[in-house]
Formats: C-alpha cells, sequence, structure tokens
C-alpha cells in the first residue's frame, strides 16, 4: 500500500482569504484570480518581477511559488489537489511551493462542469502538457543564461542544473527569463516510471485549513453591509404566494420581506422555486421571522402527487411491455419463456432520495444595479452555467457577472443547480446590498432535485449452472429529462446506460424495455445517478439466480461474462481505450475475492454478498460481510476493488471508495423520501437518515494498477454496487431476499 | 442587547438576542466561522463546539444560557490538540471537510475524557457527528492515533 504522504503548505487559506471586495466587486477588470492573466512579458522593465504565466492553469513567480489554478470545484473529491498533482509532476515542481487558486467560472477554461467523475479523464492531458511546457521554458531559459544546450540542462524538483558546468538555478530565478519565451507547442510529457506526485498518495491542499476551521465554504463568505435571507417556499412545487396571512411590520433584524415569483413550469431550467424571502441583519434574525410565517399558496397540478401513487405506477409499468431498448434485443424471449425450464422473476423498487449534503445550498450576491454587475460567491459545481443563467436573469452582458466557487461542503449532484444563487442574485438587486440566502435544513430535504425513485422487473429462464437463457428487464422511473421539457416523460438513452442497457452479462435471448413517468416534484441527478438503482436490480437478481441453481455467487458471475474482449453495448459507444472490457471486470471480480478471503468462513449468521459495476468507466467489484444484530442490519466489514485506469491520487482514490460505501449503505439502509399532497413528508436528519459512525464498517480498498490505462472516475462509481452487495450479504446471512430499497428486516 | 462571552479564552461581546443559538452569534457576530449549520436540530454535530469543556451543539444553545461558562471553538483548538490536527492532515481525513469542525470538537473532547478510548467509546463519542461524504473510517483510525501518540510522549 502506498501511504507515503505528501504535506502541502496551506495555500488555500491565502487564495481564498484573499479574494478581497476589489475582486469580489470586479471594479478593476482582473475579475480572474490567480494565474489567469495573460503572459504580460510586453514591458521588459518589468521583467523581473513578472510571474511566468505560460497559460491558464499555472503561474510562476520569482520567489518561485507555483500558483495552480483549479478550474473545477472542491467538493470532498479531491480535485484540487488533484489537478496541482498532475501539473506539478510534469513541470517538476516541489509540492511544499506549489499553492492552489481557485478560478472563477469563464468559459474560456473550457468545461468546468465539475459533475458526472470526469475532471480528470477530461483533463490530464492538458493538464500534463501545461506542467511540461512550463517545464521546457524554464530548461531554456536556463540554457540561454548559461551558454548551454538546453539538451544538457535539467529541471527537476524546482531546480535547474548543468551537470557540466555545475550551473543551478531555483526555478523562481528564472521566471522572468522563461516569462519572455515562445510557448512551445508539444512539449515530451513524462513517461509512466518518472512520476513524481501522480499515482501517489498527497494528502488535500485544503486539509491545514479544514482542520483550523479556516476552509470557506459557502456560508463563510461576509460582505461588508451584507444581509441574510431565509426563504419559505411552497410545499408543492409550482405553488405561487397568494398572501402571507401574518406579515410582521416589524421585527428585530428584520430588513424586507420579499415575494418571489415561481418558475414558470416550462420556464428556464434551474430557475428558483420562488416563495417568500425574510431578509434580515443576520441568519438568526431572518429564521425567527420565516419560521413563524404564515402563507396561503396558489394551487398547482402538483399538489397532488403522492409518492405512494407513484410507486404503483411504476409498479403497473412494468406489468407491460415498454419502449424496447434500440439494439439490444437478441433471439426471442418469448419463446424461451413459453419453453419452460427453470423460470425466475422479480421486481426491484428504490425510493426517492435527497442529496443531503451537509452544507445546505447557500450562496452570496452582489448586485449593483448601477453599474450593472454582479458578483457571486457559492458552492457550485458548475460556475460557468450559473453565470451564465445569472446574466440572463439579470439582462447583463456575461462579461459584468463573476461567479467563484467557494469549497462545496458536500454537493453530490445538487450544487450543480444553482437555483439558490440565482435566488441571491434577485434579492441582491432588489435590495442594492449584498445577500446572503440560506437554505435551511429543511428546505435542502424538502425542495430537493430528488433522485428518482424507480422499479425493475427481471424475468430469466436459467439453466442449471445458473445462467441466463433468456433474461427481460424492464425498468420504469420519472427521468431527469423532466426537469429540462415540460412533456417529457420517457428515460433518456443516456439514463438506461447507466447500468441497464450496458450490462456484460451473456445471454441468448434477451429484451430490455423502459417505461417513464412524470413525478410531481424535480427530479434530479445524484451520485452516480441511475446506476443506483440499476446496478441494484441487476446485481440482486444475479445474486437470485445463483442462489436458484446453488452457486457460489463469484463463480456464477464470472460464468455470465464473455470469455474476453471489448463490449459493444446498445447505445452510444464510449471512445476507444473506454470501451466495456470483459477482462477489467474480470479482473476486480477476482480481486474482491481474494481481498476479501471470500472462501474463508465467518461466523454463524454472518453473510457475505458481492456486487461488481462499471460506471463513469471504471469498474467496482464490493464484498460486504453483514449479519442482523437486535433485528437490526449490521454489516462488519467492506471490501472494495476500484479500476478506474490511471489515477492521480492514491489516497483520495481510497477515500471516494470508503466515502462510497458509506453513502451506499446510507441509502440502503435509511434514505426513504415520500410524498403526500405534494409535499414531502421528510424534513431534518431524524427523519432523513444517514449512517452513522457506530454503523460504518471496517472498510478495505485495493486500487488496480493500471496507470497505462485512460484515466477514468473515481467520485460515483463506488456507489452502486454497494447497496447489492447488502441485500446479498443479508440473503446469505439469514436466507430472506430484500428487493426494495431501504432494506427493513 | 450586547452578551459578555468567554470564547477561546478571550473575553468578547456580541449584540444578540437573548434566544439567539450560539451557533449564529459565533458566526454572524463573532466572525468565527470554523463552526458550521448543518441542521439547527441537533441532530448532525457540525456546530459541535466545547461549554465548559463538555461537547454542545451549538444550535441547541441560547447565547444567554451559556454566558457564564467558558466556550471553546476550533478556532482555539489547535493549541490544546496539536497532535489531533496534525494527525487528522497526516491521515488525510477530511473530504468536503464540512463536518470536520465538529467532528474535531467531538474527537477532541473524547480524548480529554477518556484517553485511551476504545472503539465503542467512539462510537459512543461520535454518535452525534454526521459526515455525508463518509470518513468514519478515517476518524476513528486518526482518533486512535492520536490517543496513542499522547500517551507515548
Ligand atoms: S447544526 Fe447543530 S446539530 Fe446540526
Ligand atoms: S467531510 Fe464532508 S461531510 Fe464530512
Amino acid at each position: 500500500m502506498n501511504q507515503q504522504a505528501i504535506t502541502a503548505t496551506p495555500p488555500a487559506a491565502g487564495a481564498l482569504a484573499n479574494l478581497s471586495r476589489r475582486h469580489f466587486l470586479g471594479a478593476s477588470g482582473a475579475l480572474v484570480l490567480g494565474a489567469c492573466l495573460p503572459v504580460a512579458s510586453a514591458n521588459p522593465k518589468a521583467k523581473a518581477s513578472v510571474p511566468f504565466q505560460p497559460n491558464l492553469f499555472l503561474s510562476l513567480g520569482p520567489d518561485g511559488t507555483v500558483r495552480v489554478t483549479a478550474h473545477r470545484s472542491e467538493m470532498g473529491q479531491g480535485v484540487r489537489t488533484a489537478l496541482a498533482q498532475i501539473i506539478a509532476d510534469e513541470l517538476e515542481a516541489d509540492w511544499s511551493r506549489v499553492a492552489v487558486d481557485q478560478a472563477p467560472g469563464d468559459a474560456k477554461y473550457g468545461d468546468q462542469n465539475t459533475d458526472g467523475s470526469q475532471s480528470i479523464l477530461r483533463n490530464y492531458d492538458r493538464l500534463r502538457e501545461a506542467g511540461a511546457s512550463a517545464r521546457l521554458m524554464l530548461r531554456q531559459a536556463a540554457a540561454a543564461r548559461w551558454q548551454v544546450p538546453v539538451e544538457e540542462v535539467r529541471a527537476v524538483n524546482h531546480q535547474v542544473t548543468h551537470a557540466a558546468s555545475g550551473n543551478s538555478a531555483d526555478y523562481g530565478e528564472l521566471a522572468g527569463d522563461a516569462a519572455a519565451l515562445p510557448i512551445p507547442a508539444q512539449p515530451a510529457l513524462k513517461a509512466i516510471g518518472e512520476h513524481r506526485y501522480i499515482g501517489k498518495a498527497v494528502v488535500h491542499v485544503d486539509a491545514a485549513d479544514i482542520v483550523r476551521g479556516k476552509g470557506v465554504f459557502g456560508a463563510d463568505v461576509h460582505l461588508p453591509n451584507m444581509a441574510t435571507a431565509v426563504v419559505v417556499r411552497c410545499p408543492w412545487l409550482g405553488g405561487g404566494v397568494k398572501r402571507i396571512l401574518n406579515e410582521p411590520k416589524e421585527a428585530p433584524g428584520l430588513v424586507a420581506i420579499e415575494t418571489l415569483e415561481p418558475a414558470p413550469s416550462a420556464g428556464p431550467v434551474f430557475a428558483p422555486l420562488g416563495g417568500v424571502a425574510v431578509v434580515a441583519e443576520d441568519t438568526f434574525s431572518a429564521m425567527r421571522v420565516a419560521r413563524d410565517l404564515q402563507i396561503e399558496w396558489t394551487d398547482s397540478p402538483n399538489r397532488g402527487f403522492a409518492s405512494d401513487e407513484l410507486r404503483s405506477a411504476l409498479r403497473s409499468a412494468l406489468e407491460k411491455p415498454g419502449a424496447k431498448v434500440p439494439g439490444a434485443e437478441k433471439g426471442d424471449v418469448e419463446a424461451a419463456f413459453q419453453g419452460g425450464g427453470k423460470q425466475l422473476s422479480a421486481i426491484y423498487e428504490t425510493p426517492f432520495l435527497a442529496h443531503a449534503p451537509l452544507e445546505a445550498p447557500v450562496a452570496v450576491a452582489d448586485v449593483s444595479v448601477a453599474e450593472k454587475r454582479c458578483a457571486v460567491r457559492a458552492p457550485l459545481q458548475d460556475p460557468q452555467a450559473a453565470r451564465g443563467l445569472i446574466a440572463q436573469s439579470l439582462g447583463y452582458p456575461l462579461e459584468s457577472v463573476s461567479v467563484t466557487p467557494t469549497l462545496l461542503g458536500g454537493a453530490f449532484g445538487r450544487k450543480s443547480k444553482p437555483d439558490f444563487a440565482l435566488e441571491a442574485v434577485e434579492l441582491s438587486r432588489r435590495l442594492g446590498r449584498p445577500v446572503r440566502v440560506q437554505w435551511l435544513r429543511e428546505d435542502d430535504i424538502r425542495h430537493d432535485y430528488f433522485h428518482a425513485a424507480s422499479a425493475q422487473f427481471h424475468r430469466a429462464v436459467i439453466d442449471e449452472r445458473g445462467l441466463p437463457q433468456a433474461w427481460l428487464q424492464r425498468t420504469a422511473f420519472p427521468s431527469i429529462t423532466t426537469v429540462f421539457a415540460a412533456q417529457a416523460s420517457a428515460p433518456a438513452g443516456w439514463e438506461l446506460e447507466m447500468g441497464f442497457s450496458n450490462l456484460p452479462y451473456e445471454t441468448p435471448n434477451r429484451r430490455m424495455e423502459s417505461a417513464g413517468i412524470r413525478a410531481g416534484v424535480r427530479i434530479g441527478w445524484l451520485r452516480s445517478v441511475c446506476n443506483i438503482f440499476h446496478a441494484f436490480s441487476a446485481n440482486v437478481f444475479a445474486d437470485e439466480m445463483a442462489a436458484a441453481a446453488g452457486r457460489d455467487a463469484i463463480e456464477h458471475r464470472l460464468a455470465m461474462l464473455p470469455k474476453a474482449g471489448k463490449l459493444a453495448v446498445p447505445g452510444m459507444q464510449p471512445p476507444p481505450g473506454h470501451e466495456l472490457d470483459v477482462e477489467r471486470f474480470r479482473h476486480v471480480i477476482e480481486r474482491v475475492r481474494a481481498l476479501s478471503e471470500w472462501a474463508r468462513p465467518r461466523p454463524e449468521g454472518t453473510g457475505l454478498g458481492f456486487a461488481v459495476h462499471h460506471s463513469f468507466r471504471s469498474y467496482v467489484a464490493t464484498v460486504l460481510e453483514a449479519s442482523v444484530v437486535d433485528g437490526r442490519p449490521r454489516v462488519s466489514n467492506a471490501y472494495m476493488v476500484l479500476d478506474c485506469g490511471t489515477f492521480v491520487n492514491a489516497d483520495t482514490c481510497r477515500a471516494q471508495m470508503e466515502g462510497a460505501v458509506v453513502f451506499g449503505l446510507s441509502l440502503a439502509l435509511h434514505g426513504d423520501i415520500a410524498m403526500r399532497d405534494g409535499a414531502v413528508l421528510q424534513s431534518n436528519f431524524h427523519d432523513y437518515p444517514m449512517l452513522r459512525m457506530a454503523e460504518a464498517p471496517a472498510t478495505k480498498v485495493e486500487l488496480v494498477p493500471a496507470q497505462d490505462r485512460l484515466p477514468a472516475g473515481v467520485g460515483e462509481p463506488g456507489v452502486p454496487p454497494v447497496a447489492p452487495a447488502l441485500v446479498n450479504a443479508l440473503f446469505a446471512a439469514t436466507g430472506k431476499r430484500h428487493r426494495s430499497l431501504p432494506i427493513r428486516v | 442587547m450586547a452578551i459578555k462571552l468567554n470564547v477561546n479564552g478571550k473575553q468578547v461581546a456580541a449584540e444578540a438576542a437573548p434566544d439567539t443559538p450560539l451557533l449564529w452569534v459565533l458566526r454572524d457576530r463573532l466572525a468565527l466561522t470554523g463552526t458550521k449549520y448543518g441542521c439547527g436540530g441537533g441532530y448532525c454535530g457540525a456546530c459541535t463546539v466545547h461549554v465548559d469543556g463538555a461537547p454542545a451543539r451549538s444550535c441547541q444553545l441560547p447565547v444567554s444560557a451559556v454566558a457564564a461558562s467558558p466556550i471553546a471553538t476550533i478556532e482555539g483548538l489547535e493549541e490544546r490538540h496539536p497532535e489531533l490536527l496534525k494527525v487528522w492532515v497526516e491521515k488525510n481525513v477530511a473530504q468536503c471537510g464540512y463536518c470536520q469542525s465538529g467532528q474535531l470538537m467531538s474527537a477532541a473532547a473524547l480524548l480529554d475524557a477518556k484517553p485511551e478510548p476504545t472503539d465503542a467509546d467512539i462510537d459512543a463519542a461520535m454518535a452525534g457527528n454526521i459526515c455525508r461524504c463518509g470518513t468514519y473510517v478515517r476518524i476513528r483510525a486518526a482518533i486512535h492515533q492520536a490517543a496513542a501518540q499522547r500517551n507515548g510522549e
């Protein structure tokens, strides 16, 4: 196990704390933070003090400090550290002299949507090149200064040296010279064995701030004269304010009570829900007034929505043929079902879930109507999209709007949707002063973009080895596309490609069908999205096939895989290097069998459960060890094997697998959001509980060394196999099969 | 009204209504933003501070009730528990970090009360602190290691 920890100096403190009001207001043209300005080498007199900024992502000052600009949002997945590792590695920088600044949302960085486990995959090559070209320029600068061939000059760990002459220089000393050089087109990159930071365990750059309470999250941004708003929203989606029954004339700290219009039903994506905003001088004054406010709301078609009814509708949808997944049909399932043999069928159900990041949505906006400017700081996963929507809502040009992410106190997909930032912008515009909108936990849980409730139907004919000779799969759920289009209801192809239409298992007769339905709430993506329910149903059904044939679950699963090769699955084909690879599937299964000592007998009443899933281009196999103690499931051990191709931070990958176990067990054991009369019944962590310390299993993680493969996702793919592994473990322990989540023993 | 408090060994005064929870006085009036709001209901522990040396959920404490008591927040923890912070960083415990002030305050109070905590002690002492990112296994390991280091000296 690579436990070499490299501790960074705490750069983020400066980076975030130095975000002065001048920056924030954008009074100068320098809205960009840190190292984002183009090379300013035109003025030769300024040479010594000119930082060397060969690209958008790094700068080197005369003191030798390397400032990396992170253009992706940090939500615990370690991206600020990983991006800096990639650059520092190719730059051959001394890690203790690397600092990280956060980029605002700006198209010049390319895609900034921190979503879909893609930050490394999309940026690995370009950031390596950014670091490598800077390193080459430093060598060239030294060679010119020393009048020696550049090939003889080495740049290692922040020092440039020339062995024959004995010359050496710190990177900082060469920054000015390097800044005057042209940027090389295709710098040579390091070979796999030469990495200094990539693939190693590196402590997160924000760790030192966080343990001192100095990390700056959304609510920690404080501006002079800032007011705080708490918004009371209609319990059902689409309702507006008819009247406020008890509007206070005055209350301690009260600044204003503002009515916000609800988003039109076919309105702009991620528009705020509307409601009554209580704006006060401080948070508690706003909370106190908001708590007592009585509001009469207007009706909306969603007022009758009940999750129980949706659940029945999903079950009925599974009883009839749905829309066939194009290209998925093989053989003739109906004929096979008529033909007899051992048959198995089951329905699986999963409920709505709320993201519930520990930091509820919060945003600070400062709008100057006179100057037509707006600056926002908030925990946002996609600052660029937020910037566009904010500019649109204000009718300002894009350049007049700045959006800079703070640290995100967890997000899991929730903070891709900037509705809360738009609320702050609207209130700041109206009140003419900076406004922070603080969602309360109750607001967060009741007014989320919910992970969709779902149901799946599986039916198979199995042979004596438990292998499917015919397999019909149906899935039904309200699609995420329903938040984008008023008429949409059918699941989208990309939703089905999340663990439904892209299963690797062999069968001569196969059909896959899907059905959609509209729900009376906003649907959104939550960490691993449709993979959650698709991996659940497929892995439990596979376990049921194995059990029906009396076979070992892992042997059986290996036998279900094709012999070898890259699988063409129905739907969109991934780019070369990311095809679904049977060998990699097989390998993580075999590794988790070894890691968990699968064959070792466990105590009476304890069972092992296995699951494996491919998502976000990565492969994860899981074994959980579970029993039932005092009528409650207890998971004692978790084993996770991850193949994510090239990984940047080994320790982050482990941490993400550890966290995925907890996230997966939370949804398997506790997660359940229900609606009645359009309103969410849960409100806080007492009725929407999540895993706590005593329930967290000891967790072993193995990373498949695959530094010769393309990088793939890490933040999400650990989640899908956890819940089915638990169901399978409880079956092994007790003989009882749970087919719906959360598990009730 | 102005309320006098003793926070991290310093006498401070804050303008706040007496029923204002300590959490919001710390955050909004004293700019001690290391203490976090997670639920406002006593369920998550993100707001954990020490009052009279014992862990307390600051979202549940009216400021008037703690005016006479010494209060400690995450901002003052390094002075008293430098090894705990060091271990926490070395083990790279935090993911998003939002719960970590509260986790550290609960862990510090545990170590003050029980210098060699067992797993069961940790389960009990940390039961009030939710980590949505799921850093529990590292928190447990860090507490054990901090205890070992302290006791080894
Ligand atoms: S904010 Fe106080 S316990 Fe959650
Ligand atoms: S580290 Fe994110 S909630 Fe604990």
